[in-house]
Parts: structure tokens; C-alpha cells; sequence
């Protein structure tokens, strides 16, 4: 007699099925898309809406066109915010990367005098926020611009130069803490190895932090992008203006129903930071270091 | 190639501690030196001084004779192996091994060259192009042997290379840098705290404790002829057995009461030992090898008073010999040396709560002992040690 064979046996997650192992990621997948592209979709239909109102009731209202976007580049200077805000936006972001990094790099590798206090009194500084020193920046550009009107108020460069000391803190001590986890044998190693402390830079260490000089530059380029209060008080000629800046004027006026152009303009800014997310991505992943020392 | 001389070389940090006190080493051109010591006796220290990653507070370093105090480690024409590797985790195996070469403008021609004959050295050719993640524990060893040995220096540093493997890849990467340095004769000087491959692979090993040289010298030559209890202790697997019995006359020679027991020193042992009769009526450390002892019953004419009474508490059996612990009633040696010993081997983690002193001897594996024997065992009395149990000093001629 052939004796029943038993029951296979599941253990643990296997016996789940689908739903339980992947398919409430999905679920929640699909929450999180809806809770995300839910704004966007008025902002969407809007910018369709020939009667530049907000209060539309239907979701792809009457006459839907692209008539917004064809007055927004005929009728305002929008391309030239458009350049303004992505060279203040690249720029500030590259350079304040840079400078973070080079200041990181210090404050993680080098001991000297005032280490410390260095470290404290930008910590200390940051906690400030950025909109009280408005006043006192004005004063301070009103004589920069009499001096060198190059840099003064109504130019790209008095922003950067702004944003580069506002981001300046955050960024090195975000920096220095991602630097303090690459292991000083590299250094050393590369240092043995011939190569001079510029080197070290540029063909180690940076090569590692990138995860952090992607997060930097991105969180650069977004608060550049969408600053307003000191881009409103340094810029006030129409071709100077950025895109925060610009946008507002559209409705700032009592009884403009411009809600239309300002929403083509609003989704046409988000392009290029949802762009450079994109392109940035793969960065952002961290575990570069895994494998330069045991484990 | 290049001799390194140490002279009076001191390293005190700025906190006040001084890691290295006056250590003077001479290493000869292609000779491989062991640093050997338990953690924190200053040998990676010293080694980091001699890369010159370390500054150095007083003393002169010279590589070929050219002092190279001051230099920068590029200057010093160095490679250094560290403990963790430090492959750079961006390049591929090729470009690590390559890097130094490529920082000093070599032609590419040179570097393909170079690299290649370092992978084939090295058995890294199929994995030029992995990522140092991608390599396993030994790989990555090699990769950083290879990027050592690619730029042809005139001295290899190692600061513990193996300590990160397991234990039977240990085995096999000690064997195989050995006979690599043998093959290229460059002047190494390795750093590790194991006493096993302080023995194995040096020309010379040199002892060191908090700072201070102990000993240098052949491996087997320190390994029989300690210069004091530290040494004694630290070099050699199991440790030399110790504990304190009094010199007394015997006949013509002397004899140390350890315990109840009377060990009398063989003719040969009383020239070797002259100034222990200066030591009669006083308290000495005893110490015998573990293979200087053997079961009673496998001796047939073992000379008289010398025996020990033992109760046997473990016994290992290896196969090729008997490892018996056994328990003494002399009186145990207890100096600061042995506490930081017991310490480094982590024996002083272990509570023992017996009187007397144990010791560890190995029999041949045709003894029958059984842990709970009551045994006797024989000591070769001419191959005891005696140190002065103050300052703990070898007593010798």
C-alpha cells in the first residue's frame, strides 16, 4: 500500500500569495501617486481654461486650448524670467555646492584653531532665519549698487551672491557629516599613493559624496528657483525679474483674472526642477562607499 | 631597495601621551620586520611615522640614508598596505592598482605594463574591472598588495593586513606575501598583533609594550631565549608557563622548589643560568614551555627531582599532540607585565576561581590522560627559564 504523500508544506511569507507579498505595494503606490498628482491636476486644468479663472467646475473646462501659453509668451517677458531664474538657480547651486564641499572637507578632515568654534557659529547662524536680515541687506546693496552696479540691486549676481551665504551653512554641515563617514585610510591611501591634497579631493572624496553633492545642489536649485521675498525687494525692472517674481506680478493687481497664464507659467517653472530630479536620481542613491573597506 | 633606521624616535601626542618612547630599529635593506605587540604598544604608530602619516616628535628616520623626517609620504618613495585595505570604492580594480602610478604621470603604456605584471603576480587578472565591492574578503587583499607592489617601492609597509580574513585564508595569505617579498626583496616592515605570524613570516620580529622595544631578533631565537617575562608570555602559542618558586642548592648545581615540587637544573641549565645563584633563598618566575614538558609514564629515565605533581582539568586532543591543562600548587606570578598580557589575550575575562597556578603542556597523543587524572609530569630542566620576578628581566649567565 502507497502511503498518501503529505501536504507540501509553506513557510512563512510563501504562503501569502500575490496580494500580500507585492500587491499592496501597488495600493499604496497608487495612494501616494493620487495624493501627489491631485493638485497638480487643477493647476493643469486651469492653465487650459481660456477664462483664466480658478473656479472652474468641470475638470477639462470649455474651450480647453493652449491659449494661456501662447499669450504668456507673446504678452510678458516670461522667457526672460525663464533664463533669469536657471542662471540664478544653476549657478548658486554649483557654486554653493562647491564651496559646502570644499568647507566640508576641512571641517571633516583638517584639525586646527576654531574647528570648533567654526562649526558651532555656523550652526548657530543658520538658526536665523534667512528674511530678518532683509532690511539690512537692502541698505547694505544700495551702496554695492552705487559702487558696482554689476552686482547690485537688478542683477542675477546680487541674488547668487545672497543665496550662496543663505545656503552655505546647511550645506557644509549636512556635507561634513556625509564626509565623516568616508574612512580616513582613503585619504591616507591616496596620500601614500603621491597624490596631493587637491587630488584627494576631487579624484576620492568627491567622487564618494556624490549621493550628498546631488542633494545640496538639488535643495540649491529649488530654493533659488522659488525664493521670493529678497528676489521681490532686488528686483523690480521687468527684465531682471525671476520667475517667482514675474509670475506674482501677473496677479498681483486687484482685478486681473490672469489665474490662467500664471498657471501655464507655474507648470512650465516646474519643468526644469522636476527634470533635474529626474536626471539627479541616480545619484541619490547611497551605498557608493560599501566595499572601500571590509564588510 | 633601502635600508630604514630608526633612531631615539618618539611620538608624544598632543593630549600627553607619548605612544613611542625612544625606539631605535635598524632595518636592513630587503629584510622583512615584524613590529609585533598587543594593541596599543605604539607599533602602528610607529609604522604611520615611518609612512609619514605620523609626525614625529624626536628622533631622526632615515630611508637609504636620506632623513626623511620632514617629508610628505609621497617624497619617501613608500607603499603602505593598510589594515582595512582602503581600495577606492569608485574604481575598478585596475584603476586602484593603477592610481598611484597615474598621480605620478607614468606613460599609459608604462602603467598597462605594470599592472598587468602585478595582476598576474597576484592572480588578478580576471577581475581587473570588478569594483572592490564585487571582490570578496582575500581579493580585496590582494588588489591592495597589488597596488603596493605595482609602484616598485623601495619599502612595504603593512599595518595588519591580515586581520581582516578568516582564519584559514589567513593561513594562505601568510605564505603567499612572504614568499612575495622574498621574490621582490623589498625592505618590509609589517605590523600585527599576532604572534603566529610575528613567528612565520619575519626575518626578524621586534617585540614591543606601551611604547617601549622589548626585543629583536630571530624568531627563534626569541622564542628560546626571551629577555623578559613580557616576551616570554607573548611570544609563543600556548604562552610560556610561568610561576614563582624559590632557588635553592642542590648537590653540586640548584634547584627551584615550585610548589611541592623540586625541580633540579640539569649541568648544561646551571651554565646557562650562572646568576641565578645569586638569587638562593629568593623568589624566581619559572617558565617552561608547553613542549618542554611530557607526560611521566611515556618518559622512561627521567632524571630524578624532576617532576611535577598535576591535576588534570581539560585535555585537548590535536591529533598530533596532547594538550593537557593542569592545575599546580605553586604560587602564580602576578607582575604588571602578566596582567596586560592576560588582558591582550582575553584571559582576564575568563574567571578562574582555582588556587595555584595553571599551566598548559603538550604530550605526545599516545598519552592516556583524562581530565580529574592526579598525573606527574616531566620537565626538561634544561630548557627552563628563570626571570627576576621584579623588574622581570631574564636571569641568564
Amino acid at each position: 500500500m502507497v502511503e498518501p504523500s503529505p501536504a507540501p508544506v509553506h513557510l512563512g511569507s510563501a504562503r501569502g500569495g500575490w496580494l500580500r507579498q507585492f500587491g499592496w505595494r501597488h495600493a499604496v503606490g497608487v495612494i501616494a501617486l493620487f495624493f501627489a498628482l491631485f493638485p497638480i491636476v487643477f493647476v493643469m486644468s486651469a492653465a487650459m481654461n481660456p477664462l483664466g479663472t480658478l473656479s472652474s467646475t468641470e475638470l477639462i473646462p470649455t474651450g480647453a486650448g493652449l491659449d494661456n501659453f501662447r499669450k504668456l509668451l507673446r504678452d510678458t517677458n516670461f522667457t526672460t524670467w525663464f533664463g533669469n531664474t536657471l542662471l540664478i538657480g544653476v549657478v548658486a547651486a554649483v557654486v554653493s555646492m562647491f564651496l559646502s564641499a570644499c568647507a566640508a572637507y576641512a571641517f571633516s578632515r583638517y584639525r586646527f584653531r576654531g574647528r570648533r568654534m567654526g562649526l558651532m557659529s555656523i550652526l548657530l547662524v543658520q538658526m536665523f532665519p534667512q528674511n530678518l536680515a532683509v532690511v539690512a541687506l537692502y541698505l547694505m546693496f544700495t551702496r554695492v549698487t552705487d559702487l558696482y552696479p554689476a552686482i547690485g540691486f537688478n542683477t542675477p549676481w546680487a541674488l547668487i551672491l545672497l543665496y550662496l551665504g543663505a545656503a552655505l551653512s546647511v550645506n557644509t554641515w549636512l556635507m561634513k557629516g556625509f564626509f565623516d563617514t568616508i574612512p580616513r585610510e582613503l585619504d591616507e591611501s591616496a596620500k601614500v599613493d603621491g597624490a596631493t591634497h587637491a587630488q584627494i579631493f576631487v579624484g576620492i572624496i568627491l567622487p564618494l559624496v556624490a549621493p550628498i553633492l546631488a542633494v545640496t545642489g538639488l535643495i540649491g536649485f529649488i530654493t533659488a528657483v522659488n525664493e521670493f521675498i529678497l528676489a521681490s525687494v532686488f528686483l523690480t525692472e521687468p527684465e531682471s525679474k525671476t520667475l517667482a517674481v514675474g509670475l506674482y506680478g501677473l496677479v498681483a493687481g486687484e482685478r486681473n483674472n490672469n489665474f490662467g497664464v500664471f498657471c501655464a507659467g507655474s507648470l512650465l517653472t516646474a519643468i526644469p526642477t522636476v527634470a533635474l530630479f529626474q536626471f539627479l536620481q541616480r545619484y541619490i542613491v547611497g551605498g557608493l562607499t560599501s566595499g572601500a573597506v571590509k564588510g | 631597495m633601502a635600508e630604514v633606521t630608526l633612531e631615539k624616535i618618539n611620538k608624544q601626542y598632543e593630549n600627553g601621551f607619548h605612544a613611542v618612547r625612544d625606539l631605535d630599529l635598524k632595518v636592513a635593506d630587503g629584510e622583512f620586520l615584524v613590529l609585533v605587540g598587543p594593541s596599543g604598544c605604539g607599533k602602528t604608530t610607529a609604522l604611520r611615522m615611518v609612512a609619514g602619516l605620523e609626525d614625529i616628535t624626536s628622533g631622526t628616520l632615515r630611508i637609504a640614508d636620506r632623513v626623511v623626517n620632514t617629508l610628505s609620504p609621497k617624497d619617501r618613495d613608500i607603499a603602505m598596505v593598510f589594515q582595512s585595505y582602503a581600495l577606492y570604492p569608485h574604481m575598478n580594480v585596475a584603476e586602484n592598482i593603477a592610481y598611484g602610478l597615474k598621480i605620478r604621470r607614468m606613460s599609459k603604456e608604462e602603467i598597462r605594463r605594470r599592472v598587468q605584471r602585478a595582476a598576474d603576480m597576484l592572480e588578478l587578472g580576471p577581475l581587473l574591472d570588478r569594483k572592490p565591492k564585487q571582490l570578496s574578503g582575500g581579493q580585496r587583499q590582494r588588489v591592495a598588495m597589488g597596488r603596493a607592489i605595482v609602484r616598485e617601492p623601495q619599502v612595504f609597509l603593512m599595518d595588519e593586513p591580515l586581520s581582516n580574513l578568516d582564519a584559514k585564508l589567513r593561513v594562505q595569505m601568510r605564505a603567499q606575501i612572504a614568499q612575495l617579498q622574498r621574490d621582490l626583496e623589498v625592505t618590509t616592515i609589517y605590523v600585527t598583533h599576532d604572534q603566529v605570524e610575528a613567528m612565520t613570516m619575519g626575518d626578524r620580529v621586534a617585540v614591543m609594550k606601551t611604547g617601549l622595544l622589548q626585543q629583536v631578533g630571530e624568531p627563534q631565537h626569541i622564542y628560546e631565549n626571551p629577555d623578559n617575562i613580557f616576551v616570554a608570555g607573548f611570544i609563543g602559542s600556548p604562552p610560556m608557563n610561568m610561576a614563582l618558586g624559590v632557588v635553592e642548592r642542590a648537590g653540586g648545581g640548584l634547584a627551584v622548589q615550585l610548589g611541592s615540587a623540586k625541580l633540579a637544573l640539569a649541568p648544561s641549565a646551571n651554565a646557562k643560568h650562572a646568576s641565578l645563584a645569586s638569587y638562593v633563598g629568593r623568589d624566581v618566575a619559572v617558565g617552561i614551555r608547553s613542549e618542554d614538558m611530557e607526560d611521566s609514564r611515556l618518559v622512561r629515565d627521567a632524571p630524578p627531582d624532576s617532576r611535577l605533581k598535576a591535576a588534570v582539568t581539560i585535555t585537548e586532543a590535536l591529533g598530533s599532540e596532547l594538550v593537557v591543562h593542569f592545575q599546580l600548587d605553586a604560587r602564580a606570578v602576578v607582575t604588571e607585565d602578566i596582567r596586560l598580557l592576560e588582558k591582550d589575550s582575553g584571559k582576564a575575562d575568563v574567571p578562574h576561581h582555582e588556587a595555584g597556578t595553571r599551566f598548559v603542556a603538550s604530550f605526545a597523543p599516545r598519552s592516556q590522560v583524562r581530565p580529574r587524572d592526579e598525573i606527574e609530569v616531566v620537565v626538561d630542566t634544561e630548557r627552563m627559564h628563570f626571570f627576576d620576578p621584579g623588574s622581570g628581566s631574564a636571569i641568564r649567565a
